[in-house]
This record gives structure tokens, sequence and C-alpha cells, in this order.
């Protein structure tokens, strides 16, 4: 390899060391880019220096960092995933309830077609969800209760046609009410389907598939 | 912390380089609390020493191919990934620099009596060599390395003139670099 000057070698240091200011630094990086001995120089400066480190403890990384990692590097874009419209109903309401606080204010329109039911609730009881589905105009809600998912994380809805693979409905809102309309491709499918709710990274499963321990599942049952 | 050995350090940045994630999540293991520490050392600020752990993993992902295990030891590598991310960070917003070239001009002393240093392969040969530094200077490179201070601080820490600094500085780190690798 060419042999470097002191001076460069110095300037190589300094960089590492990190000790210059912004102009100077951005101007180094340029070297690096296009000089192959000066960056060369630069990485014998990280090796040389790196000892130097060894006086600083590891430390616990923030909890959920991993997650958060994962979501930004692997999720496939959001619009892909159906989404939730806010209610801004009262969370946490009991299935005898289910129906008529979900359709609270609502006005009437038509006689409503077939109407599914499903009580999800985690064997802990910490992580309830009750979902109304109506066939007629393709339109689930939900309402959330219980405890909201750990930072980092979201609760993913599930639905499991007979024999037939898990299709995200989309990520929960961690309380409240909230409704969306179901493809037209799987409406046809909800109709007996087993709902399935799963602990996920941020924003939802990465890759459309299903990460997370599933907290709680129950079928749709007509009402 | 439990030490990695550098064989698997290196095998694990060759399987990120190939896209494995499994790889990943078992370097991140491996290595955020250090990455994590080295951020929160010189940035001063959990948030931001947490952002910057984001930063830095990202670019571990997409940079894994230029690691060269060849040339650099594996988590030499990772910690200059993230100083330069936490240092770019913490320059940034800050007053530009004076200039400081004229502190090249200066020539350097004739290799002192620290050329002679021991030849070992323990890691804590740079102890050895900070030790025959003047201890202003050992002491002034330990605080720009491990705590991200400038060249503006130092110089305000001190009391001594951005260029007379930087000079002694530079001269320091040439000591060093003749006594870790003494030139033939």
């Amino acid at each position: 390899m060419t042999p470097i000057s002191d001076d460069d070698s110095a300037l190589a240091g300094e960089y590492v060391l990190g000790a210059l200011g912004a102009d100077e630094r951005r101007a180094v990086q340029r070297r690096i880019a296009s000089d192959a001995a000066f960056a060369a120089e630069v990485a014998d400066w990280e090796s040389r220096l790196d000892p130097l480190l060894d006086d600083v403890p590891a430390q616990a990384p923030p909890a959920g960092g991993w997650a958060a990692l994962e979501t930004r590097l692997f999720a496939p874009p959001r619009a892909a995933r159906p989404r939730w419209a806010w209610l801004g109903l009262a969370s946490g309401v009991s299935t005898a309830l289910l129906a008529a606080v979900l359709w609270l204010g609502e006005p009437v329109q038509r006689a409503p077609g077939p109407l599914w039911v499903s009580d999800l609730v985690s064997p802990d009881g910490a992580v309830r969800l009750a979902a109304l589905y109506d066939a007629a105009r393709g339109e689930m809600r939900v309402s959330v209760g219980g405890d909201a998912p750990p930072p980092g994380r979201d609760f993913e809805l599930w639905m499991i046609a007979q024999g037939g693979a898990p299709v995200s409905l989309g990520v929960m809102p961690h309380s409240g009410a909230a409704a969306m309309t179901i493809p037209e491709d799987l409406r046809d499918a909800m109709a007996g389907a087993t709902l399935a709710i799963t602990d996920e990274p941020a924003g939802g499963a990465p890759g459309g598939q299903a990460t997370g321990p599933v907290l709680a599942t129950a079928p749709l049952r007509r009402i | 912390m439990p030490e990695i050995p550098a064989d698997e350090l290196s095998h694990l940045l060759a399987r990120v380089a190939l896209r494995d994630r499994a790889a990943f999540r078992a370097l991140y293991d491996a290595t955020a609390p250090k990455l994590f520490a080295i951020c929160l050392r010189l940035l001063r600020d959990r948030r931001e020493a947490e952002d910057a752990l984001q930063e830095v993993f990202v670019k571990v992902w997409h940079r894994a191919d230029r690691f060269a295990s060849g040339v650099s030891h594996p988590s030499a590598w990772l910690n200059a990934v993230a100083r330069n991310h936490a240092i770019d960070r913490l320059r940034q917003g800050r007053a530009p620099s004076a200039d400081l070239g004229a502190a090249r001009e200066i020539p350097d002393p004739a290799p002192g009596p620290e050329a002679l240093a021991i030849n070992s392969d323990d890691g804590r040969r740079i102890d050895d060599c900070m030790g025959r530094l003047v201890p202003q200077r050992a002491e002034a490179i330990r605080l720009a390395y491990v705590e991200g201070e400038s060249y503006i601080e130092l110089s305000q820490r001190y009391e001594i003139p951005l260029n007379t600094l930087r000079t002694w500085l530079r001269r320091g780190l040439l000591q060093l670099r003749d006594c870790l690798a003494p030139r033939r």
C-alpha cells in the first residue's frame, strides 16, 4: 500500500478521535470516499484506538429496541394492511352489550344482514376484544379492552377461514372501538371463520406472517 | 460483558451481509449492549442514544458486506460504526469549527524513547503506550475518543489556544501510533 505521510496519518487519527468540527469532519469523510490509502489509515486508527473502549461497560439496550428495528427494516408497506378507523366509543364493553354499543349512533338505513360476533379473551383475561361483523355491509367493528400491548409491540387481528391460512385484519387500536370494511375477497370466508390476536412488533407482523404468541382465539358466531 | 469470539462475530457479519435475519438478531443480541453504551457515553442523553442505536443497526444491516474480516477486528468495526454515527450527531448543530489548519504546519519532534515500546499482543498494550504520553495529552485523547469532547471543548477545558491544543494532540496521536506499531 502507498505509504501515508505523518500529516495524513495524524488527520486520519484526529478524525477517528472525533475531535474535528462538523465542516472539517465532512471534508475528511469525502476524502475517505475517494482516497483508498487514506481510508485504510482511518481503518487502522479505528483498530488502534478501539481498546480504549474497553473502559466503557456494556449497558442494557432499550426494551423493544429489537422490535422497533425489525419493524423499521422488515415491515411491509403499511398500505398493504387493512386500516381501522376510530369510532371514539368507550372501551371494555361486555359481549352482552356488544351489538348495541357498536351500532350506537349509527342511523339504521336498512335492516342489517346477518350479524356475526366473536369474543376474544386471553386466558389471563388481560387482553379482550369483541368483534361484530355485518355481512351485508361487509363491515367489521371491534371494541378493544384490557391491557395495552407492551412498548414497541402491537396486537394484530387475524382471520382464519376454515382450512385456510391466517389473513391479517390489521393492527388493533390499543383501546376503544374501531371499524373497517372487510376486503371483498375475504367476505365469503368470514362466515364461520376464527379470529385470533397475536402479539407483534409495532406496526404489525413483518412480512404479513404472524410471528408473536397467539393471545386469544374465538370463532365468529352468527346471532 | 460476555466476550463474543471474534471469529463468531465475523461469521455473523458475513451472514448479515447475505441478508440472514436470524444472524442479524444474534448480532444485535451480542453487540447492542456495548454499542448502546458507546452511544450513551458520547451523546449523554438516553433518548438520543436509543435513536442512535437503531440508526447504527440500520447501517450495520446495509453495510455488513463492507466489513472485511481479514483487515479489521469485527468488534472494532462495529464500534466504529457506532462512534461515527454518534460523533456526527454530536457535531451537527454546533458552531462551525474554527480554522484549525495552521496546526498542521508545526513540525513533529524527533521520536523519543517511547519508540522503544515493548512488543505485546495484549489489548492493554494501549495502556502502556498511553502511559508514555504526556499525561495531559493521554487524558485529552481519552476525553475526545470516549467522551466525545471536541477540540473546542478541550481547548476550553485546558485553557489552551485551539491551534496549540491541536498540535499537541496530533503529536500525541503519532507518538501513540508509533508506540503501538513501531515503524521500521
